[in-house]
């Protein structure tokens, strides 16, 4: 009687220990964000070094001193005329005069866009200080784009009031905060939401920029008022042509006042297009 | 009810309401409660053109409602191949909405990234069960 041989024993095998799996994941989810990360930073420009104040000083007496021939000769130009007739309550501002009402933000590239032609067709009523240069976010569309900021700026003018209020700065931390009532017209007028955003007195309103933020891409402050005092710029074409557009949304607001400003054939045409 | 189970089942349930609250921020048109400090900001990722399914006026959170609440059925009757299958798709949507707020946005969206965690919690529960 032979023994029975003894049946042989499987070799245990070592499974996976169960948080393998889990742990790759996070691991890999890591690896990731990290790519992520590093590659937005590749990716961002560098904003530009801001202007001294003596430079920031020439920009801006440059572009709110232009001379009449010069917007006549742009006349609409290249702009995109989103200026649209309101009806409401006349804006207006402490003293009675006609309100224009901005409301934006110095991320915004096509706040920065829009507030050049802005400037520019307010200086034509009156005269600012405290203008600064500045840019648009470094990390959102068209960045970088160059321009003015209304932050600690003042404005007078006997003809009209301006209030202007940027929301947030260039890295979107909060800033100004618009009052109750400003902050209605920005939900009746501009129920979007689209900044930014200019109250013409409740006659006229716009929303969003009147050219292509590309138009100012990658030039310097300097090299944009240099543009402008050339008529056939592609930038004077669409920043002046913009400026007269607003201009005479502003001379109807102010009742065609001052005449050295309404009353030219140019501003008389435009204002005739605004309806 | 095991108590993986349970937990994937409270974390399906959160995303939802997540989800729903970003929905519904995105329709009534309210700034979402989140601070804003350097990368952190909601505004800028759900005022983004990626903040709506390409084409649509639909919010990306209203998806993430389908996916949490597919989740918690699934996971009511857990079938594992069917839950993995549906976990490495939740993954790879929130690896690409990740791209979109870091690179392409340059912001990060807090409550966002609540629902992206929790998608990962689901994923890990799923990957890590037995």
């Amino acid at each position: 009687m032979s023994a029975r041989r003894p049946r042989p024993v499987r070799k245990p095998v070592a499974r996976t220990p169960v948080w393998v799996a889990p742990a790759a994941i996070v691991a890999g989810l890591a690896v990731l964000v990290a790519a992520f990360f590093l590659i937005r930073w590749y990716v961002t420009p560098l904003p530009p070094p801001p202007l001294s104040s003596g430079s920031n000083a020439a920009v801006v007496s440059s572009i709110t001193s232009l001379p009449a021939s010069e917007f006549d000769a742009v006349g609409p130009g290249t702009a995109n005329n989103l200026i649209k007739p309101i009806t409401g309550a006349a804006l207006k501002g402490p003293n009675g005069k006609p309100e224009v009402f901005y409301y934006g933000a110095e991320f915004c590239p096509y706040c920065a866009t829009q507030r050049w032609p802005l400037v520019i067709a307010l200086s034509r009523f009156g005269t600012f200080s405290g203008l600064q240069t500045t840019s648009s976010s470094s990390s959102d569309v068209f960045p970088n784009t160059p321009t003015l900021t209304f932050r600690n700026a003042t404005y007078s003018s006997q003809y009209l009031d301006l209030r202007a209020v940027e929301t947030t700065d260039r890295d979107r931390n909060p800033l100004q905060s618009p009052s109750a009532s400003e902050q209605q017209l920005v939900n009746s007028y501009d129920p979007g939401g689209t900044i930014p955003f200019i109250d013409i007195a409740n006659r006229y309103a716009i929303s969003g920029a009147m050219y292509s933020p590309d138009t100012v891409g990658g030039m310097s402050w300097q090299a944009v008022a240099d543009a402008l005092k050339d008529p056939n710029s592609t930038q004077a074409r669409a920043i002046i042509g913009s400026a007269n557009l607003i201009t005479a949304a502003i001379c109807k607001a102010t009742g065609d006042q001052p005449g050295t400003v309404c009353g030219g054939t140019t501003i008389q045409d435009l204002e005739k297009k605004l309806g | 009810m095991p108590r993986l189970q349970a937990a994937a089942i409270l974390a399906g349930v959160a995303g939802i309401a997540v989800s729903i609250y970003l929905t519904a921020v995105h329709y009534a048109g309210f700034v979402p409660a989140c601070p804003v400090s350097g990368v952190i900001n909601c505004e800028a990722v759900l005022s983004s053109p990626y903040a709506v399914i390409a084409g649509t006026s639909i919010p990306t959170s209203a998806a993430g409602i389908v996916w949490f609440a597919i989740s918690v059925v699934l996971w009511a009757r857990p079938r594992r191949n069917l839950l993995l299958a549906w976990s490495l798709l939740g993954l790879l949507t929130v690896v690409y909405l990740l791209f979109i707020e870091i690179v392409l946005v340059g912001a990060i969206c807090l409550w966002c990234t609540a629902a992206h965690l929790l998608v990962v919690v689901l994923v890990l529960i799923a990957v890590g069960r037995r």
